[in-house]
């Protein structure tokens, strides 16, 4: 293995942590709104630590501008979704909860 | 339209252009006679992009110092999230505030809302008129400080000056 591959694998491992602590945080967080917090933020970081692993293994640049593309398709429809879903619950009344 | 108007609207029509064809050519992994269809493409969606979102005057300098910025809070985020996630205790204090927005209506809110949900301990949660509810995971100083700094830096790519809100 070559010194990129090394990386390649450091940073899908670093990025499948991140999916983990986004799943562990929807699972132990309290209500809707911080498990939102915990999907689209860990989520965002894992994706884009995998991308980048995975850019770096791509045998064209295309295929590295493929990448980026779904990168950042991804964290706007995350961020938007989460916005929409935040709103509607509180449109809904579902009420944030509190220490 | 005045002749510096008429500059910025070319340059974001360049900008848009060029983004459209970096698509492209990603999509069709570089081959040359792609292009054929490529360039007609386009045009089109370049024509379609102009009727749904007329070109914006854009701060290069600011947009391109703003790209930093953002991966670096946003991995901050990431990493902040992960370790209450994770942590026995689960540290987390959360709270809803609201925000009054200074920039104005449009496409500079709408970027606006998207990072504040990607960075450290916020979370857009609703907007209504000016007033942003904001989901706050711990730390409501912190977070507030981050709000203004990022309102400003957005402010800078689009070229809007934030009006001094009553808060």
């Amino acid at each position: 293995m070559s010194a990129s591959d090394y990386l390649s694998v450091a940073l899908l491992i670093t990025g499948a942590v991140f999916f983990l602590a986004g799943t562990v945080g929807l699972l132990r967080f309290p209500d809707l709104y911080t498990r939102l917090h915990a999907l689209t933020k860990a989520d965002n970081v894992g994706l884009g630590l995998m991308i980048a692993g995975l850019a770096l293994q791509a045998e064209s640049w295309a295929v590295v501008g493929k990448l980026l593309l779904i990168w950042g398709l991804v964290l706007l429809a995350g961020a938007g979704v989460a916005h929409l879903i935040a709103s509607g619950a509180l449109k809904q009344g579902v009420r944030p909860w509190k220490k | 339209m005045s002749d510096r108007g008429q500059q910025a609207w070319l340059s974001s029509l360049l900008l848009r252009g060029l983004f459209l064809a970096f698509i492209w050519w990603s999509l069709s992994g570089g081959v040359a006679a792609s292009w054929w269809f490529g360039v007609p493409a386009i045009a089109l969606a370049l024509f379609v992009s102009t009727l749904l979102l007329p070109p914006q005057r854009l701060v290069w300098h600011a947009l391109l110092r703003f790209i930093p910025f953002f991966l670096l809070r946003s991995l901050l985020g990431g990493v902040d999230v992960a370790w209450r996630a994770f942590h026995p205790q689960r540290p987390i204090t959360p709270a809803l505030i609201s925000y009054r927005l200074r920039l104005p209506a449009g496409l500079s809110r709408v970027v606006m809302l998207n990072c504040v949900t990607l960075l450290p301990g916020t979370l857009s949660a609703a907007l209504d008129e000016n007033i942003l509810q904001v989901h706050l995971l711990s730390g409501r100083e912190s977070c507030l400080a981050e709000l203004r700094q990022l309102e400003v830096r957005v402010a800078h790519i689009f070229d809007a000056s934030l009006r001094s809100g009553i808060r």
